[in-house]
């Protein structure tokens, strides 16, 4: 059996709407199963956080974790939806994966998400802009 | 603990990108180390979703001058991921040859300069002498020396005329000579080993968690190759090792490059002989991308360059991440300037090769009782080399 597959046997039904190409495997999660799957995938499997994507959708905001196994070459990619865009807010990971630090701030920075547990929940980039900043740079809708 | 704190940045000759380091030190060990960065944000994400795929190949390329192949590179991966776009053999040398001059002039660069941080003016100088033989063959297949600007997706732009390989071969071998000229200075000079021997280790456990990649990492112990693991274009038809080192400090670090040069030289003369033969077209037409997501990316020279692209159909991406090495590389500051002296924080900071320019500048600190002085930690550093050099010749 396949890391892959015994991970898909493992989650059950925590995770959903898997898609599978070749060596990626997107799938959805929900956000108060982010951070086993995320454990699983991190010490587990040995998985190294490659980075996460933050993406304003119609109907939420999205973010798209990339998990890469480096011994396979697969991406595991865990996709949780934020549906309430005024007040958004995800389980944080890095009490698991140090290396999400700067990656989360960088969603909060862009998209104001809240990743609740993070140690240092500031602006990455935008932390020093001259000018004042009172949304998420990223966010179209108010 | 006492209270100074050294400023670094955002605008200093080590960073190329300005960023920002305080680095607290207890007399004249480093005992903390905080970061911020955002000074040099382009936007480049949101511009690339303004502009057709093709454009976004042409606008990566300009997030970094010495990466201008590897973001280009993944960029490409990404789109052709979505559709598994398939590449013509003679494409697929091409990109994996221009990747692998880039790794060359890439890590020449940082030979030089890491010499120059540790007082080694000569192996700066040096370096980037016979950097320029490597940007001589850039030119001579793209026509440039930096944004090649030949990545497209489907293929490249521009072919390698077989008539050419041999003088490029050539000088290809005048490189290979030099490099092992400097795999001998590494191995033998007593000065840069007491140097640079047990500084700023980055522990195999600290780089599995901070997510490091590439040379920081390989030279921690964790291995991890994008070329090897999720081989695209001719990285499975080439024969190349891994370089992987056990110690995670700056001398494991400068010897994994140089070692790593050696093998880029090696794939590069499999690329050239096999374009001697390879025929075919050099591009397959992609008229359109269809809607869904990919993933990207390459082996930079300093690590794993990240892309994803989502489409929704039309001529542009809705979403485009990038992800440079740099951006996981240098929270491992955290883990491996902790504990060094003040005199080593310059080479460490620079061992993970964060895109810096060789410029200098010396910068001001106050210290306990409120005074304040100059200080130069690039003459820090060499002193410390000159220290060591005098000691070991017994004057």
């Amino acid at each position: 059996m396949s890391k892959l597959e015994k991970f898909i046997e493992e989650m059950g039904d925590k995770i959903t709407r898997k898609i599978d190409k070749k060596r990626r495997f997107y799938f959805n999660v929900k956000n108060e199963n982010l951070r086993e799957v995320s454990e699983y995938l991190f010490n587990n499997i040995g998985c190294r956080l490659s980075t996460a994507t933050g993406m304003e959708m119609t109907y939420g905001i999205e973010i798209l974790y990339h998990f890469s196994d480096d011994d396979t070459g697969q991406y595991y990619c865990p996709r949780v939806v934020i549906k309430d865009k005024k007040n958004p807010e995800v389980n944080s990971i890095v009490t698991i994966v140090q290396g999400a630090e700067w990656i989360e701030r960088e969603i909060f920075d862009f998209w104001g998400v809240i990743f609740t547990d993070h140690p240092r929940m500031e602006k990455l980039l935008t932390l020093n802009h001259p000018e004042k900043l009172d949304k998420p740079m990223r966010m179209k809708e108010e | 603990m006492s209270g100074n704190r050294i400023p670094l940045g955002p605008f200093h000759p080590l960073l190329e990108e300005a960023e920002f380091f305080e680095i607290k030190v207890d007399g004249e060990t480093v005992v903390d180390i905080d970061m911020e960065i955002g000074w040099m944000h382009r936007g480049h994400e949101y511009i690339s979703e303004m502009s057709s795929f093709t454009q976004s190949i042409y606008l990566v390329e300009r997030i970094c001058g010495i990466c201008s192949t590897s973001h280009p590179l993944a960029c490409v991966h990404a789109v052709e991921d979505i559709d598994n776009i398939e590449i013509p053999i003679r494409a697929r040398y091409i990109r994996t040859l221009v990747g692998e001059l880039e790794r060359i002039h890439s890590h020449l660069l940082w030979l030089g300069l890491a010499g120059h941080f540790i007082g080694y003016d000569t192996v700066w100088m040096w370096a980037w002498k016979y950097r320029e033989p490597v940007l001589q063959i850039i030119e001579a297949i793209s026509g440039n020396r930096n944004h090649y600007g030949i990545m497209r997706v489907g293929g490249v732009s521009k072919d390698v005329d077989p008539s050419n390989i041999p003088k490029l071969l050539e000088i290809l071998d005048t490189v290979d000579k030099k490099m092992d000229m400097f795999a001998k200075v590494v191995n033998d000079d007593p000065v840069l080993k007491k140097r640079l021997v047990g500084v700023g280790v980055l522990t195999k456990q600290d780089a599995i968690d901070y997510c490091a990649v590439g040379p920081t990492s390989r030279a921690s112990g964790v291995r991890g190759d994008v070329r090897k693991d999720d081989p695209s274009d001719a990285y499975d038809l080439v024969d190349f090792n891994e370089i992987v080192l056990q110690n995670g400090d700056v001398y494991d670090k400068l010897v994994l490059r140089v070692l790593e040069t050696k093998e880029s030289i090696k794939i590069c003369r499999q690329c050239f002989e096999s374009l001697k033969t390879a025929k075919g077209s050099i591009i397959n037409n992609v008229k359109e991308i269809s809607p869904g997501e990919g993933i990207g990316r390459y082996e930079a020279p300093r690590g794993e360059v990240f892309h994803y692209m989502r489409s929704d159909g039309t001529n542009r991406p809705i979403r485009h991440k990038v992800r440079a090495p740099s951006y996981v590389n240098i929270p491992t500051y955290k883990a491996s300037c902790i504990g060094v002296s003040i005199s080593d924080a310059l080479i460490t900071l620079a061992a993970v090769d964060p895109c810096y320019c060789c410029t200098e500048r010396s910068l001001t600190i106050t210290d306990i009782n409120q005074r304040s002085n100059s200080l130069d930690i690039l003459k820090l550093s060499k002193e410390k080399t000159e220290k060591i050099r005098r000691e070991i010749n017994g004057k």
